[in-house]
């Protein structure tokens, strides 16, 4: 006979058969049954976080960086809105998470309990779906289901509510397989033959082909990478990827032209304007990367593959529309192209890859280098040449010093490169990089920071402390909000209201103050050794590299401009004014 | 993308469970897209099956992916844009409160008569009408008794079908 076991209990086990070996969380009033559960077995691994933000987080390094589930557990009231945040990040970011939160017993619902909130309501629009669970009996289904909607179709954040009574109820659970109906959810992952063909058919034609390469070919998992490289390598087409899509393919590929959008290649922007063929896999079209719509690479048909119907037409009209998972599509490309032996001439590409050359020898990330202070952009140089045969696992915050990231570092395996892109969450890389680390215990794992961003997640040393996470955070501090202060300087008259860091803690003592180690480096010929010296260390470092104060972030395309509309550098100026449509775009 | 507005009935399929209503309306709310008419109400008490009737307005672009993004939703089982079909009906309820204590009415029987509207109730002072018909139809009987006091009027969201064999699947 099956024992019948209390609604914690079933959470526990539901999560085991889910094969979850870590959850990231924090303690209350409303999930300390669960928590007690917790403590009476040893299969999962509870993470205390120090904030519940950071939880999310966390579980989301942990989700992107090995394609499982990240999952989260907080007590109800503010434990759950302090999730909000991070779910949000996780939605715009499509990152698998299952967040467990407490709630006040089921007969308290509506009555202003302590540590009451309508979490379910006040996460409907940052999940993917969110459960309240009212009954004992829905309790399993809830939960599996969760994971079942969170890492199927698009991947997203999934939320279950769950009363403190229905945690102390008894019910019979037998398991997963038993659990009935809870994979009902099933999006379409076959594409159909005749649009593989007719795809197949404008590869052939192109002329000026462009494969524009998003996070969602991450998500369909190694083997839609491993089909990508093959379709590079027959076509011989140049690939750009996204802020999202870094390391989807090999960035050190020669056909790889760089990042696109706003603060991406000359290369690769220009090369998505003046294309005839586009081909966007796995990405959105978001305003980063199109800049003003109606002058986004005007000449091209379009081509668009993703598991997402929604994503279809949202914001740029595309000619042919792919849906399916992107690792079927690209083996059933790779299959019709080989059945039909179909060959791609380089002939066909040369003139265009000529021209492609020729935007590359303008070297538009250059910078002027300095022998008295540092430039970030050599900070990162050094960091990706010393650290680049360890294949290190980067994090980062949100700024100046995440698009210099995207540029400078390379990026040679997909899951290696976790940053907060939709929602621009500042204070995102370091709980990241622990859901990374603790993950990957024995990798490199790094977070380029900036002084600003991270300072909002910096209680977080409290927990990198606690599990010996040798966590390396790389400070680029600039005392500025770089970027606020970059987009003051050009759109607003220099006037830098509220961009200067003042009264910013001493980085060494801090790290010291939780047991960590901490390095300064003032000049550029120190670099290096400081380098050398972060990853010798076995610990957790804090590396305050002071650069540059003044140095902004190039190329970039002003908002409410064109691909064809760069600034290169600090003495490009920007063509009359930003119109008042570019005005009120963020 | 083309620029002209034009009005859809999306008939929508749903799990009958608590919040589903919310999903649905906050979508079109965050997203910032129209909602000229609603209604929603059980079909299916075996299955527990809800179907909302909406009535929204947009491009052709912006009716897509509205249709898209509720398809997305979890609870959805289906949706159909009735006004793509070949030949739809539409219909609305309304229920209009009169007052009868002036002369003046006398006439009024008669007129009720003649539109075709039912009298649910009636005393010394009111009399309380039902009418369905299309929204054009609805509009202009409350157009015509304004010449008598009306007290007050409820209507129902649209409620619209498929003629002919089409139909929304479970």
């Amino acid at each position: 006979m099956i024992k019948k076991l209390s609604g914690a209990r079933i959470v526990i086990e539901a999560l085991i058969q889910e094969n979850v070996k870590v959850i990231f969380g924090y303690p209350g009033g409303a999930v300390l049954p669960i928590y007690d559960e917790l403590f009476k077995q040893n299969k999962i691994r509870h993470i205390l976080v120090r904030h519940e933000q950071a939880a999310v987080h966390a579980a989301e390094g942990y989700a992107r960086s090995t394609g499982k589930v990240g999952v989260v557990l907080v007590t109800s009231g503010p434990g759950a809105t302090n999730t909000v945040t991070g779910l949000t990040d996780a939605m715009m970011d499509s990152v698998p998470v299952v967040c467990i939160s407490g709630q006040v017993p089921t007969h308290m619902i509506g009555n202003d309990a302590f540590q009451e909130a309508d979490i379910v309501g006040i996460t409907r629009p940052c999940t993917k779906h969110n459960y309240l669970v009212k009954e004992i009996s829905k309790l399993a289904e809830s939960i599996h289901s969760a994971f079942h909607i969170a890492k199927n179709g698009r991947p997203g954040p999934v939320l279950v509510d769950i009363p403190k009574d229905i945690q102390t109820f008894e019910t019979k659970y037998r398991g997963k397989k038993y659990t009935k109906s809870f994979a009902f959810y099933k999006p379409k992952t076959k594409p159909s033959l005749d649009t593989i063909v007719k795809f197949v058919n404008l590869l052939e034609k192109s002329k000026k082909p462009i494969f524009y390469v998003g996070g969602g070919v991450i998500n369909s998992g190694s083997r839609a990478s491993l089909y990508l490289k093959k379709l590079l390598k027959i076509t011989g087409f140049p690939c750009t990827q996204t802020l999202m899509g870094l390391g989807a393919t090999p960035t050190s590929d020669d056909q790889f032209i760089g990042m696109l959008g706003m603060h991406g290649t000359y290369e690769a922007n220009l090369s998505m304007n003046k294309s005839d063929l586009m081909i966007c896999i796995g990405a959105r079209f978001d305003d980063r990367i199109t800049g003003k719509v109606s002058g986004f690479s005007p000449k091209s048909k379009k081509v668009h593959l993703d598991i997402d119907a929604s994503s279809f037409n949202k914001s740029v009209n595309v000619d042919l529309l792919i849906q399916g998972d992107l690792s079927k599509i690209l083996e059933m490309t790779l299959k019709y192209i080989e059945n039909k032996r179909i060959s791609f001439s380089k002939e066909n590409i040369s003139a265009w890859w000529i021209q492609i050359n020729k935007w590359r020898a303008k070297n538009c990330l250059n910078y002027k280098n300095s022998r008295s202070i540092i430039k970030p952009q050599y900070a990162l140089q050094r960091l990706d040449f010393l650290t680049k045969h360890l294949d290190p696992f980067i994090t980062t915050e949100v700024g100046q010093h995440q698009m210099w990231a995207a540029q400078f570092l390379t990026f040679n395996k997909p899951r290696h490169w976790m940053t907060s892109g939709g929602l621009g969450t500042m204070g995102y890389g370091l709980p990241a990089a622990m859901g990374v680390q603790i993950a990957h215990p024995k990798d490199l794992v790094i977070d380029v920071a900036g002084e600003a961003s991270i300072l909002m997640n910096i209680q977080e040393m409290s927990t990198i402390k606690q599990y010996r996470l040798p966590v390396k955070i790389f400070i680029l501090n600039n005392h500025y909000m770089g970027m606020v202060r970059q987009w003051q300087e050009l759109l607003h008259g220099n006037r830098l209201s509220e961009s200067y860091m003042d009264s910013l803690p001493d980085f060494v003592k801090l790290a010291e103050s939780f047991g960590a180690t901490g390095l300064r480096v003032n000049k550029p010929g120190e670099m290096d050794d400081l380098i050398t010296e972060m990853i010798k260390i076995k610990g957790p470092v804090i590396c305050d590299v002071v650069v540059d104060p003044k140095e902004n972030c190039f190329p970039m395309i002003p908002s409410g401009s064109t691909h064809d509309q760069m600034l290169l550098g600090p003495n490009d100026k920007l063509e009359g004014e930003i119109s008042e449509e570019g005005m009120v775009l963020v | 993308m083309t620029d002209s507005h034009s009005k859809h009935i999306l008939s929508i399929m749903v799990d009958n469970e608590p919040g589903v209503l919310a999903r649905i309306v906050g979508l079109f709310s965050g997203r910032g897209y129209n909602i000229e008419s609603l209604s929603v109400s059980e079909v299916d008490s075996d299955r527990f099956l809800s179907r909302v009737t909406v009535v929204t307005s947009g491009t052709k672009n912006i009716i897509d992916q509205i249709k898209a993004q509720v398809r997305k939703l979890i609870p959805v089982h289906n949706l159909i844009d009735i006004t793509e079909l070949k030949s739809f009906i539409g219909k609305e309820l309304i229920l209009m409160k009169l007052d009868i204590k002036q002369k003046t009415v006398l006439n009024i029987y008669k007129h009720i008569k003649n539109i075709g509207a039912k009298i649910l109730f009636e005393d010394k002072t009111v009399i309380i009408i039902e009418f369905s018909g299309t929204p054009t139809e609805i509009s202009s009987l409350i157009k015509k008794m304004k010449v008598y006091n009306i007290v007050e009027l409820t209507r129902s969201g649209l409620v619209s079908m498929a003629l002919g064999k089409d139909y929304i699947r479970r």
